[in-house]
């Protein structure tokens, strides 16, 4: 059976692509993260990630155009695929149900829009 | 300033990412690093990218090196096509593997004999640390070693040098069978009387008691073998064994048998050298009559051992006399050890039949190999196309190397489980053969590791060449069938059938020298008649009897007559030196076998006088009277030596005088090796006890009869002894035994020279022919003869086996003088041998490939023209 469960990391890259929209790639992907969580990442690892994402279904990435700055070469562009949306929100809503649930912080308002 | 990402790290990257992630991947660490150096500084920056390039150091990321999938399948295809090769043409396949096993079926018993030679001894548990100790005799002629020693020399290295020796123990030098009594019942034996440490020494495996045993001079040791020969199934511990002597000896001790090829592992028990040598009767420094053996300590260094016991032997040799040192020889060189006359280690004789057999098994393997290269590359046009099309679709000529490789290894499989089943089943024989116990090491991972690297090592060597030379065709031509093979090629092909040749004939010449070397010693005369001539060893009650047995004997009518020697017919033990002539103070300067007789001895062995006059009882005492032989007249320079007289060192044979009469010359008797010159011979009459019998069976009578007459007389007077005889005959034929060997090897191997190299040579003129059978046809509608014809297909191959001749002839000659060498009664290489070798070999090639010849020129042109 195909693997379709979200870890803590892959959440993470799968929202960053979502955010980072146009401009997913890896090294902006590894970027993106190092700047919002405050934590060093290799690019490796993300392209790991990625690519594991990909085969779960949850992104699909095409060949972009080439750029001078990479020496002329192409980069590969993430885009978050229907199943990956499905599947955040999926992953959004157990926590929160878990979150509600969750004596201490039972009465907190959560503005989720 | 460079700006590039650190080239070392691109590279790698490069090398283990995956092709397909390249771009990506190595645009996304450039732009990183050009992030990084406006970041940080440029090492730190060069820093990072190796340490992003070690982050995808992934299993998604990383290129597949192995092609797993890819190599069984061209493997099976490879051998796909082997096999069908294999079977398209099966004449040429058996050719090939039937040569190649041949080939190696004698490479494996030579090397199986070679390792069983290299394992002689290497049982004992302290192979290392075993010692014998020798003995060098300096003189002015050279340097002697002997392993003879005094009886003095042992107790004193065992008392005084035990910081170097753990056990020290003598045994006599010139051990006999041995005669043992059980109920009654009688066995010969090999045994040993050694002093009480020897089963330590060889760490006997005591299957009962201990190696203790020994230290109490009435007990004795035995094999298990004899155990189960002697007691079958009781327990023979405490049970007694006499000695023909009448000494008891009780069994102590059961050891397992040691395996044949070890020095002792005729040995079928060990007994106490006590029951000689005690307080009533010390060891003496004077005679050397025993051999030592020791045990090293395990620290010890067998080299300064060697060094502090060299003068040990000084203070008791006078002043004058030339030096004798005593050094040490470990274990592993007892098998090989062999001398010059300059005391100098040279290679002895067993290490020159290893390299000779094991040249020779290298050789017939190479003719086997050679056949395959040759068989193969001829065959190049056909061969040609196949590579042709390989190539066209895509093969690289690596690949179609490995597709040849793969054929030369599936034949060599092929051969290498045939010669294994020959080896297997003809392994028996060999042993018979050559007198060895070898059995295939079959569960031995070792002999595995070897057997296979021994097959991958032959199918390379078979195989490199036509891999190397088919793989390297241009398909353009290939295809088109205008493929030329080159003078350099052809001529690489002829010298190595030129190569097989020489071989070959090499090999002729040697066998048909080895025979003719063998026959002219044995048609040598002997100087005595060994036909019906018996003997026997007595024991006391024999020879204590002998004259009543001579005349009981005679009595029978079967025997003519009976003498008696102190030593056999057989060799030329008992030597004396120091005669003088009366008048000179000078000794003659030769040492002289000098035995003595019984005066019918002559009567009996029918040597042949030259002068004088025999022995004869009538003439009463004739202690003082000596015949000798024509060999021992010339050394003294004799030209008339009847009633000539001797003055001897020595009172031998109780005349007191030392005064002896030369009273008759016999020709020369070849008792030692008949290759060798004889040994000049002095016979003493004599009418004390003497151990050697000999019988003259009354010729007409058959010989059962007589032995059945002999033994009816040995039951009345000798009734324990056993009733053991021997043939003179037979017994001078064993002296050629070692040379016989020798022969038959030659001739089986020279055999399968010839053999496989005709195969070959029979496959290659098949492949010449059916490539010119147009040429053939066009030249028969043309009018040419069939003679014309095989004339000119043969040729080719004639020319080859010409030069071969020529280039055997001096090598030949150059070896086999070599092994003449050893031998003083020799041949010369004639002529006609020469001739022998070459004609045949020549005949025989000429044979095998006018086979094809022949039948081309037969062949009706109509048809070979036709065929398109």
């Amino acid at each position: 059976m195909k693997e379709t469960n979200l870890g803590d990391f892959e959440e993470t890259l799968l929202l960053i692509v979502g955010i980072l929209d146009k401009e997913a790639y890896a090294f902006k992907i590894a970027e993106e993260f190092e700047a919002q969580l405050e934590r060093s990442v290799s690019i490796g690892a993300v392209h790991s990630t990625l690519k594991r994402l990909g085969d779960k279904g949850f992104l699909t990435s095409e060949m972009g155009k080439p750029t001078a700055q990479r020496g002329g070469r192409r980069k590969r562009i993430y885009e978050i695929t229907g199943a990956g949306q499905r599947a955040l929100k999926n992953s959004r809503d157990i926590k929160l149900s878990l979150w509600s649930q969750f004596p201490a912080f039972a009465d907190l308002k959560f503005n989720l829009g | 300033m460079s700006l590039k990402p650190p080239k070392y790290a691109v590279r790698f990257l490069i090398f283990f990412l995956k092709d397909e992630l390249q771009e990506e991947v190595l645009g996304d660490l450039e732009e990183a690093y050009y992030f990084n150096i406006r970041k940080y500084s440029k090492n730190k920056a060069k820093f990072l990218y190796w340490y992003q390039v070690l982050n995808y150091l992934r299993p998604f990321a990383i290129r597949n090196f192995s092609t797993p999938n890819l190599y069984p399948v061209m493997f099976r295809h490879n051998l796909k096509i082997s096999y069908r090769t294999l079977l398209k043409n099966k004449t040429f396949s058996l050719i090939n593997i039937g040569g190649l096993a041949l080939g190696m079926t004698v490479t494996i018993f030579i090397a199986l004999w070679i390792y069983d030679e290299y394992s002689y001894n290497a049982n004992h548990e302290h192979y290392d640390r075993i010692v014998q100790v020798m003995r060098k005799d300096i003189s002015s002629e050279g340097i002697q070693i002997n392993s003879s020693q005094t009886g003095g020399a042992g107790v004193e290295l065992e008392e005084t040098y035990s910081n170097y020796f753990e056990y020290v123990a003598m045994t006599f030098f010139r051990p006999e069978p041995i005669l043992l009594l059980q109920d009654g019942e009688h066995f010969r034996e090999m045994g040993y009387y050694f002093q009480e440490d020897i089963p330590h020494i060889l760490s006997l495996n005591m299957i009962q008691g201990s190696r203790n045993a020994l230290e109490n001079p009435s007990n004795i040791i035995i094999s298990e073998s004899l155990a189960s020969k002697i007691f079958n199934e009781e327990n023979p511990m405490g049970k007694t064994i006499s000695l023909i002597s009448g000494t008891d000896l009780i069994v102590q001790g059961i050891f397992e048998d040691l395996p044949g090829n070890s020095t002792f592992g005729d040995a079928a028990f060990f007994g106490s050298m006590g029951l000689i040598y005690n307080e009533d009767r010390p060891f003496v420094w004077n005679n050397y009559n025993m051999k030592i053996f020791a045990l090293l300590r395990e620290n010890a260094d067998i080299e300064a051992a060697s060094r502090s016991i060299k003068d040990v032997m000084k203070p008791y040799r006078g002043v004058d006399d030339d030096p004798r040192e005593l050094f040490l020889l470990p274990m592993k060189d007892w098998h090989f050890y062999a001398t010059n006359q300059y005391g100098e280690q040279v290679a002895g004789k067993l290490i020159q039949f290893i390299r000779l057999y094991g040249a020779i098994g290298i050789f017939i393997l190479l003719i086997a190999c050679i056949n395959f290269m040759n068989l193969n590359t001829s065959r190049f046009q056909t061969r040609g196309k196949e590579v042709g099309v390989r190539k066209a679709i895509g093969s690289v000529r690596s690949e179609v190397v490995v597709q040849y490789l793969t054929e030369s290894l599936l034949y060599t499989f092929g051969a290498f489980i045939i010669s294994l089943l020959l080896v297997y089943m003809l392994l028996p024989s060999f042993n018979v053969f050559a007198a060895k116990e070898i059995s295939l090491p079959w569960i031995n991972p070792i002999f595995w590791v070897i057997s296979i690297g021994f097959g991958l090592l032959v199918a390379l060597v078979a195989g490199s060449y036509p891999a190397v030379f088919l793989s390297s065709f241009n398909p353009v031509q290939a295809l088109k069938g205008r493929l030329r093979q080159g003078k350099k090629n052809e001529r690489l092909r002829q010298g190595l059938v030129v190569f097989q040749f020489v071989i070959s004939i090499v090999l002729i010449i040697g066998t048909i020298t080895i025979h003719e070397q063998i026959q002219y010693a044995k048609n040598r005369s002997m100087g005595y008649q060994t036909e019906g001539l018996i003997t026997m060893t007595g024991s006391r009650t024999v020879y204590q009897n002998m004259d009543l047995l001579r005349t009981e004997l005679k009595n029978t009518g079967a025997v003519e007559e009976v003498a008696f020697s102190n030593y056999p017919l057989t060799n030329t033990l008992g030597n004396n030196g120091g005669f003088r002539f009366p008048g000179s103070s000078n000794p003659i300067p030769i040492s002289f076998n000098t035995i003595y007789v019984s005066p019918e001895y002559g009567q009996t062995t029918k040597f042949e006088l030259v002068a004088g006059r025999d022995f004869s009882r009538e003439l009463g005492n004739e202690s003082a009277s000596i015949i000798i032989s024509e060999s021992a007249a010339s050394a003294m320079g004799l030209d008339n030596p009847v009633g000539q007289q001797l003055i001897s060192k020595y009172d031998f044979n109780d005349n007191s005088s030392l005064v002896f009469t030369i009273v008759g010359v016999i020709k020369d008797m070849v008792k030692g090796s008949p290759f060798e010159e004889p040994m000049p011979l002095m016979l003493f009459p004599s009418s004390n006890p003497m151990r050697h019998m000999f019988l003259r069976a009354k010729s007409g009578i058959p010989l059962e009869i007589v032995l059945s007459e002999i033994e009816e007389v040995f039951d009345k007077v000798a009734p324990e002894h056993p009733f053991e005889y021997a043939f003179a005959d037979n017994q001078y034929l064993t002296k050629f035994r070692a040379e016989e060997q020798t022969g038959t090897l030659a001739t089986l191997f020279s055999a399968l020279a010839i053999l496989i190299s005709c195969l070959g040579l029979f496959g290659l003129s098949a492949f010449m022919v059916t490539q010119r059978v147009k040429e053939i046809g066009i030249r028969k509608t043309l009018g040419a003869s069939v003679t014309n014809l095989w004339a000119l297909l043969s040729r080719d191959f004639g020319i080859l086996v010409i030069i071969a001749c020529i280039i055997s002839i001096p090598i030949a000659s150059f070896v086999m003088n070599i092994w003449l060498q050893d031998y003083e009664y020799r041949i010369h290489i004639y002529w006609w041998i020469y001739a022998i070798g070459v004609i045949s070999c020549f005949l025989v090639t000429m044979l095998t490939v006018s086979y094809h010849s022949i039948k081309a020129s037969l062949l009706n042109p109509v048809k070979s023209l036709k065929t398109e």
